[in-house]
């Protein structure tokens, strides 16, 4: 049986049979209403792999809806989650390659998800984040914290899974446009089709902006960007889906993804990806379901020379997996959840010693979850992951409980592990970079491991909602790129080899406060503490990074105002921003004379705002005008690390929705 | 699914058909083209169009790219008698504020840059030299172009070589930081613009600039130069290949 909620011409559909799982209709609390205001009564999936309403779920999730991701005026996954995330922020390494920290966990350690699906492919560990536009998705999941034990490899410091919209009418086309500065363009287009047993879901998204120059202060005190380079994405999908009988439904589904960088006008870096998906989705009876799922992802890199009209290929990452998940409602009180997945992961890349490199990996992993009492409920979980290059393997579980002493009040505890492999480029990569260093794969890196404690207090009543939580995560042989060093035959060039980092921890806390009232007035603010413990070489020996560790103190912010005049016509008026404390960041006085030892180097806090006016006209037509970087703050200097603006942006959007 | 897990073992990707397989590097080049391989820090090139022109008047197959000669740069030894010869060192695009910005550091005497007996134009890099010549930038993309009566050819406007000491980079090991070490040479400015380089981004970035120039020769007779793509196949910067034509 499938339930969900509708928004917007699009339902989000979950697998939830009636054992186990409470159907939204059969919410009935006192404050059923403030539920609903703070999508408590929202199904998720994400944290134990089965829906639960989200005041239910053991695991803490982090729910961003569909209506606000479309408040946020979001073009992609890193836009959205900057403005509604405190903790997290994105920098870049020396070319302006994105690298996300999210509560002091690095790219390579959040794992991202597409309705449940990994994504192939990364550049200096992070997935495309300009992959994941914001067209057509339906809400975003994101868990903190390990979540290994039902995911696996890279998603010891959490997962954010982006869930797509399916079709709810017959049909409807929706489209958007919107130009800001710098030549900054984004279109989006949605068909959507459904009948009784087919349902179709197209979506098309382009958006590009130019390079542009910035201007530092004079004698910055490292190094600063001058450019910044702007991208040009074209983003395609489509989903069909067939219910052949009503216990049955069969989902195929494509992409293409196209991004072209000019960093350099007359050979422009471009990445490119096709995905394809074949999942068929078994309701056996009312309390067993079965899923079946193939997921192919290819992520290319390529330089395109226009004067010989060359585009030739330097990079693929190939990924092929099968899953199964099977799913026991075992009675009023348990649901039982088992699965396994194999995939195959090739890497084509030039650095690659050999050229090219290939690994199997399989897993299992079962859940047990347990509702002892309306107010207790426990999840258990194991997970058994093999990697054939090398042989590693690891057993990872978790533990998760809720407790709920009133209606309006609920508790969380969870202990997981993390882990992580490494991954073919960390083992075997062997990159001259220009002659400054030669960057050396290690085959003897051992995998990571991570243990993670998280708890949490949600209280809400009447137009309010407090969220407290606190975490510790201790990591070990964290893998990254470690000291700069000769050889000890004399050799003159540098070599920078992938290690193992012997302990890193970080602590960290959130508090969030919202509240709704029925004059249309909506605030939530969120601060986050992150206190990150830099590690050490297994020598003991300080591993400088480019990246800066995360901000201590972060805060997200946003007010809306939201009136409907007439059945025709309805305003909104939204401000929304987020500030970040300074940071100093030890790093290299000489990476070519390590003897001058290190400098503190510091990064100053920043705030950034938004202002934006939408108008809605018959209930189809939408324009909105905003003012990104209301207060027009520039960095005094462009350090690698600072958000890259220029100055006060403005926008201008427009949108339809047919019918 | 024994036949899915199969089928996946084999599976390394699709749509190959959409990207290029770099072809080997030129390995002959015919009359009016040369291509050489000028990445290199600490080489120069040399290029005699005269015996290039005999060459060719012999042999209409000859192979155009296999008659030019490399000499190493000088970067350690003894000074040389006037003391002008030497690496000197400056800081470059200081903290990324852009490669015009530079301050001088180091200078460090070498011998004197080798040369062969007989040449015209020597090329290292994006730098370009001549020996004795003259040259300018005309308006024309296209050699074919290029009108070869002599009044137009007086016409142009012609630079000898000039001193430079920041431009032709010959040690690159702190580069990461912009401090390279310059060859202080003789170099042409109107030739060398045939390709840009600039920091940032790191590393760097090169434009080209696909003009025809025309060369003065110290015997009167003019030749035509223009660089058509300054990459390998496979991307290598450097890799010069130029349309030539000698004499107009």
């Amino acid at each position: 049986m499938l339930v969900g909620t509708s928004v917007a011409g699009y339902s989000s559909e979950l697998p939830a049979e009636t054992s186990g799982v409470a159907p939204v209709e059969a919410v009935s609390q006192p404050d059923s209403l403030s539920l609903a205001s703070y999508d408590l009564g929202e199904l998720v999936v994400t944290g134990t792999r089965v829906p639960k309403l989200l005041k239910d779920t053991p695991v803490q999730t982090r729910l961003i809806t569909s209506a606000q991701i479309s408040r946020s005026d979001a073009t992609d996954i890193q836009d959205l989650l900057q403005q509604e995330m405190p903790g997290l922020e994105f920098t870049y390494a020396m070319n302006q390659q994105t690298h996300l920290n999210f509560n002091g966990q690095g790219g390579q350690s959040v794992l991202f998800l597409v309705d449940g699906e990994r994504l192939a492919g990364e550049t200096m560990d992070d997935v495309d984040f300009s992959r994941l536009d914001m067209n057509n998705v339906d809400r975003i999941e994101i868990v903190k914290g390990a979540a290994s034990a039902l995911y696996g490899s890279n998603a010891g410091g959490g997962v954010v899974n982006i869930i797509t919209r399916r079709a709810s009418r017959p049909w409807a086309i929706a489209g958007s446009a919107r130009i800001a500065r710098h030549n900054e363009q984004r279109y989006t287009l949605s068909v959507t089709n459904r009948g009784s047993w087919i349902e179709n879901v197209l979506s098309a998204n382009r958006s590009s902006i130019d390079n542009y120059d910035v201007h530092s202060a004079p004698n910055p005190v490292t190094r600063v960007v001058s450019t910044i380079y702007g991208n040009e994405v074209w983003n395609f999908r489509d989903r069909l889906s067939v219910t052949p009988v009503k216990s049955l439904r069969i989902t195929g589904r494509a992409g293409y993804f196209f991004r072209q960088l000019r960093r350099v006008d007359d050979s422009p870096e471009r990445y490119r990806d096709f995905s394809a998906g074949l999942k068929a989705e078994w309701d056996i009876s009312k309390d067993h379901r079965l899923e079946v799922a193939y997921s192919f992802d290819q992520y290319d890199k390529s330089t395109y020379y226009k004067i010989s009209h060359l585009d030739v290929r330097n990079y693929s990452n190939v990924q092929n997996s099968v899953r199964a998940l099977y799913t026991w409602w075992t009675g009023e009180k348990g649901t039982f959840m088992a699965g396994a997945d194999f995939m195959r992961d090739y890497m084509r890349n030039d650095r690659l010693a050999v050229g090219s490199r290939s690994q199997l990996s399989a897993d299992a992993f079962m859940q047990y979850d347990w509702t002892i009492s309306p107010q207790w409920e426990l999840v258990g979980a194991l997970r058994y992951d093999y990697f054939s290059d090398g042989h590693d393997s690891h057993v990872t579980p978790k533990i998760s409980a809720r407790y709920s002493p009133r209606y309006d009040l609920t508790l969380r505890l969870s202990y997981g592990m993390g882990f992580r492999a490494p991954t073919l480029k960390e083992k075997y990569y062997q990159f001259d970079m220009a002659g400054i260093w030669i960057v050396n794969g290690n085959p003897l890196l051992k995998p990571e491991s991570s243990h993670n404690v998280s708890l949490s207090a949600e209280y809400t009543h009447g137009h309010y909602n407090v969220t407290v939580s606190g975490y510790y995560n201790n990591i070990r042989n964290r893998i990254t790129t470690g000291v700069p060093y000769y050889r000890p035959d004399g050799d003159t060039q540098l070599y920078l080899d992938y290690v193992n980092l012997d302990h890193y921890s970080v602590l960290g806390a959130e508090v969030a406060l919202q509240g709704r009232w029925n004059n249309g007035l909506s605030a939530r603010i969120t601060y986050a503490y992150t206190d990150e413990h830099t590690g050490r070489g297994k020598d003991g020996n300080f591993v400088a990074s480019q990246y800066i560790p995360a901000r201590k103190h972060s805060l997200t912010a946003r007010g809306d105002w939201d009136k409907k005049f007439s059945d025709k016509y309805s305003l909104r008026v939204s401000i929304n921003g987020r500030a970040l404390s300074g940071i100093s960041n030890v790093e290299y006085r000489d990476y070519y004379d390590l003897s001058a030892g290190t400098v503190s180097v510091k990064y100053p806090p920043y705030t950034l705002w938004k202002l934006s006016v939408s108008q809605l006209f018959i209930g189809r037509i939408r324009l909105t005008l905003a003012l990104d970087n209301l207060f027009n703050y520039r960095p005094k200097y462009y350090y690698l690390n600072c958000p890259l603006t220029d100055g006060i942006n403005f926008q201008a959007g427009f949108s339809f929705d047919i019918p | 699914m024994i036949a899915t897990l199969a089928a996946l073992q084999s599976c390394n990707g699709i749509m190959d058909g959409i990207y290029d397989d770099p072809p080997a590097a030129p390995a002959t080049t015919v009359d009016g083209q040369l291509y050489i391989d000028a990445s290199d820090w600490a080489e120069w090139h040399y290029i005699d169009f005269p015996a290039l022109a005999r060459a060719v008047n012999d042999d209409p197959e000859f192979n155009t790219s296999s008659l030019w000669s490399t000499y190493p740069v000088p970067v350690e030894g003894e000074g040389s008698a006037d003391g002008k010869w030497g690496i000197y060192t400056y800081w470059y695009d200081v903290f990324g504020v852009g490669i015009s910005v530079n301050e001088f550091r180091d200078y460090r005497p070498t011998p004197a840059q080798p040369e062969p007996e007989e040449w015209t134009i020597a090329v290292h890099r994006n730098n370009v030299r001549t020996n004795g010549c003259k040259a300018a930038a005309t308006e024309f993309n296209n050699i074919d172009d290029l009108p070869a009566d002599a009044e137009y050819l007086e016409s142009l406007h012609y630079e000898e070589d000039a001193w430079n000491e920041t431009d032709v980079w010959v040690v690159q090991e702190r580069m990461l930081q912009g401090v390279i070490g310059n060859q202080g040479i003789d170099a042409n400015p109107v030739l060398s613009s045939w390709l840009k380089v600039e920091i940032p981004p790191m590393p760097p970035a090169f434009t080209l600039n696909d003009r025809v120039f025309v060369l003065r020769l110290p015997d009167g007779t003019y030749g035509a130069l223009q660089l058509a793509d300054y990459q390998s196949p496979k991307g290598l910067k450097c890799c010069l290949t130029i349309n030539y034509r000698y004499p107009l």
